[in-house]
């Protein structure tokens, strides 16, 4: 028995490297920089209102950023189903830069009209 | 997806991408996260047997409890599990196919599969068609306990991949 709980634990152990991966480039906020906030105001370009999370493409700051925004279901539970926002619109998002990627941010809330809506 | 946001690459994975099931998935606010749950059921059903009887096999109550008995239970429920995360799965990959193809934790979690699928195989075809012989003792074979450290090494690997997969 102690020897099976051994055999448990160092198989359990030998895990823990696959799990201990360091730079997490893309998705959670942990790959975005919350020590720089960012606010950037300009037309929609490209609009994907899709699973895993909806983005936009934005002409903004002299250059496109892309922006990740959240998850269609989120986003029609805070009001802005499928259609309400669409390419040439003028929105403002405000949130991270991506660690990795210089033209890439992830938006903490969006201002659409006279709506803002928290994506987080 | 990539910048452009379409899918990237050409061939048959961009086709089944932007096919109609791969639009109807990505753009559906209820049916994706419906898939997610019946997927993370499937493998909590597999995963969790399969852990359990690894356990086993490693000699974990081994004194009061049968392997025989208990593997009449966990092996249908993994089973099921498994039927369950396959086609879930599958679905999953054709809204992102063209960045699965590409994501290093995709590709890992699809080897330990493979390992872990040939590792089961090993084991039924062995110490396992024997596994009348050995239900009762305390000490399992040492075939079947490499078997299960093996398989428990593996399938946490499976899913930590697969966890990992929106992180790279």
């Amino acid at each position: 028995m102690p020897n099976a709980r051994k055999l448990a634990t160092a198989a359990l152990l030998s895990v823990a490297p696959v799990t201990a991966f360091p730079a997490f480039a893309h998705h959670g906020w942990g790959g975005y920089d919350s020590g720089k906030v960012l606010t950037l105001t300009g037309t929609i370009q490209q609009f994907a209102f899709e699973n895993p999370h909806a983005m936009l493409n934005l002409q903004a700051d002299g250059k496109v950023w892309h922006v990740i925004l959240a998850p269609p279901g989120r986003m029609t539970a805070r009001g802005l189903p499928a259609g309400t926002i669409k390419p040439g619109q003028t929105v403002t998002v405000i949130g991270y830069p991506a660690k990795s990627d210089p033209a890439e941010m992830r938006a903490e809330r969006i201002m659409s009209g006279s709506q803002t809506v928290e994506l987080r | 997806m990539d910048h452009d946001q379409g899918p990237t690459g050409s061939g048959w994975l961009a086709a089944l991408e932007s096919s109609g099931l791969g639009e109807t998935l990505r753009q559906s606010v209820w049916l994706y996260p419906l898939v997610e749950i019946a997927h993370i059921l499937g493998f909590a059903l597999l995963v969790g047997a399969i852990l359990a009887f690894d356990l086993r096999l490693l000699g974990v109550r081994s004194a009061r409890l049968p392997a025989e008995a208990l593997s009449r239970l966990l092996l249908p429920v993994a089973v099921t599990g498994f039927a369950l995360a396959v086609p879930t799965g599958i679905l999953l990959f054709v809204t992102e196919a063209t960045s699965l193809i590409r994501n290093p934790m995709f590709l890992a979690k699809m080897a330990l599969i493979a390992l872990a699928l040939a590792n089961i195989a090993v084991f039924h075809s062995r110490v396992g068609q024997r596994m009348a012989a050995w239900s009762d003792a305390e000490h399992p074979p040492g075939a079947a306990r490499v078997a299960g450290a093996a398989s428990l090494t593996l399938w946490i690997g499976v899913l930590a991949c697969g966890r990992l997969i929106a992180y790279v």
